[in-house]
């Protein structure tokens, strides 16, 4: 296998310890707040992770926070050198996700840690857990901020890992948003709402970071196989206590319910993943409590979600941008590669191709905004294969020199959207609308040779012993760079 | 005995919020024995005032991205509302 993996969050938790690249909150810390200010300011410096040991009103449990919310944290997550280049991870996750899948393999409730406690009825009480207040403002402890919810589909049988947010409303309900194009979304309002069934859920909490990664992953193949890819062996998953969905046995903690269909309940605001409070409180979907598993002294999860970056835009970036270039390679497009900056909170896709036709960075925009991962980006820049798409700085200067203002520019109107674009105006918000643009940064191939500007750089406009010549000089001219 | 405090999110205009009427709404207790507890929502069949003073408890206002207005308002609770009944 050649690769390292981390059965459960424990032993990931050692591995960043072991990688400096984490930092053991021993002071007691209130979940009131003070946790998520601490995990907000450390995805903005981009400082190690926070593992919280104490936490005031709840001892015995512990919280880890801002877990893969840099790109070493990871690369350390797939068990690769912590010091791996995007290109590199990227690389190795297609590599892994490429091929026949790993179905996952069923444990037993004894060898299942999830199960060293369980709370059924009364006991079952969402206050009982740390569920932080991450922002001030709102509009209630998200218990569910890095995590994921099964679902199964009642008719296929296939199964869902999604992370789809939860707001702890009283002891037996949680409420979120399930937007009507996700898969849960199709699932439960396609399906279970027009026969007014309840749909059965458990909520994962704590789990092995490449289950973390799979369930962010807008893969068409099912999340416990994508994680047994990704692991290179299968994921171990146990039964539910009062429903037929299985869980990851090494989880910290699972809440299992049900959906319920005919009642929606106020959830939000929250900060977003775009950095902003965006969509509005309202009705949402509900989610009510039929019993809580968890280990001996459980550690949650906790995401901070705000201005980047957090793990929300850095693996959903990370995914979509590499699902895309699975999409576009699968049609024979000429691409170099596919990257979201996670800074672009996944709205900005840049993609690099030779340009070998005309009309190719249309045809590029036309099969990412025509699948269904269009909803959670508005912007496509194609750049020619000689720009470095993990540049800023070359992405911007071909953006600015190579993108036409007008012709450059393709408009595409009554796109799906989501209520949480920050740009978007209310109505379209209400009405999850929205609108996408491509920057295309190629020069027109009908332009006379002799017309085309030459970029003026150093690798490009000196011969190779010229070039040569002053790198070898370069120390001995005097700069130490 | 010190005033309990609620706080609740408004969604219309401040200014068209009706008062000293029952109504509906869904607050947040700030103030619960057990501080785990706190900021449980409920459904509550209530009467409010924009006076801090009318009622016997505290009611914080918050508008619909989390905006923390500076006075509170006050609001008696009639009776907790159970939708999952």
């Amino acid at each position: 296998m050649g690769f390292r993996v981390y059965k459960d969050n424990r032993e990931f938790i050692k591995a960043l310890e072991a990688y400096d690249d984490l930092v053991i909150i021993q002071q007691e810390v209130d979940w009131d707040l003070e946790m998520g200010a601490i995990v907000r300011r450390v995805c903005e410096k981009k400082s190690a992770a926070p593992y919280f040991k104490k936490i005031q009103d709840y001892p015995g449990f512990e919280a880890l926070g801002a877990p893969l919310a840099t790109y070493k944290r990871l690369a350390i997550a797939m068990g690769m050198n912590p010091e791996a280049t995007v290109l590199e991870i990227s690389d190795e996750y297609v590599r892994r996700t490429t091929g026949e899948t790993v179905k996952p393999v069923i444990v037993e409730k004894k060898k299942a840690p999830c199960k060293e406690n369980i709370w059924m009825g009364k006991e079952a009480d969402l206050f009982k857990l740390p569920g932080p207040m991450v922002h001030d403002g709102d509009g209630g402890r998200y218990l569910a901020t890095w995590h994921f919810v099964v679902s199964k589909d009642p008719d296929t049988g296939a199964v869902n890992w999604g992370m789809y947010r939860q707001m702890v409303f009283d002891e037996k309900t949680m409420v979120g948003p399930v937007l009507p194009f996700s898969d849960m979304g199709k699932m439960f309002y396609g399906k279970y709402v027009p026969k007014n069934q309840p749909m059965p859920f458990a909520t994962v909490i704590g789990c092995d970071p490449l289950s973390g990664v799979a369930a962010c992953a807008p893969s068409p193949i099912p999340e416990d196989e994508f994680t047994g890819m990704l692991m290179g062996s299968p994921v171990e998953l146990v039964k539910c206590e009062t429903n037929d969905l299985y869980v990851p046995a090494q989880a910290e903690i699972i809440i299992e319910g049900e959906v319920i269909p005919g009642i929606q309940i106020e959830e939000a605001p929250f900060g977003e993943y775009t950095g902003y409070r965006t969509s509005p409180r309202e009705p949402r979907t509900v989610y009510r409590v039929s019993a809580i598993t968890f280990r001996n002294n459980p550690i949650i999860t906790v995401s901070n979600m705000g201005v980047p970056t957090d793990e929300g835009q850095l693996l959903r970036s990370f995914s979509l941008g590499l699902e895309m270039r699975k999409l576009l390679e699968s049609q024979g497009i000429p691409i170099t590669g596919v990257f979201m900056w996670p800074e672009s909170t996944h709205h900005l896709v840049v993609v690099g191709v030779r340009p070998a036709y005309s009309g190719i960075a249309s045809q590029i925009a036309n099969l990412v905004f025509g699948s269904k991962l269009s909803p959670w980006f508005t912007m496509v820049v194609v750049v020619d294969h000689e720009t470095d798409i993990y540049n800023k700085d070359e992405v911007i200067h071909a953006l600015c020199t190579k993108c036409h203002p007008i012709r450059g520019i393709r408009k595409y109107e009554q796109a799906p959207g989501t209520p949480l674009y920050p740009f978007a105006d209310p109505e379209d918000r209400k009405w999850s609308r929205g609108s996408q643009v491509l920057f295309d940064c190629l020069f027109p191939l009908d332009w006379p040779k002799a017309l085309v500007p030459i970029k003026v750089s150093f690798n490009n406009v000196y011969p190779k012993e010229i070039q040569d010549k002053v790198l070898k000089n370069w120390k001995s001219y005097g700069f130490k760079d | 005995m010190a005033k309990k405090e609620y706080d609740t999110f408004i969604l219309t205009e401040l200014e068209e919020f009706p008062e000293d009427q029952e109504m509906e709404i869904i607050v947040r207790d700030l103030t619960p024995e057990d501080r785990r507890y706190k900021y449980r929502s409920a459904y509550v069949l209530a009467k409010i005032s924009k006076s801090e003073s009318k009622y016997p408890d505290r009611l914080w206002v918050r508008l619909g991205r989390g905006q923390l207005q500076e006075k509170p308002w006050s609001i008696q609770i009639i009776k907790e509302v159970n939708k999952f009944a």
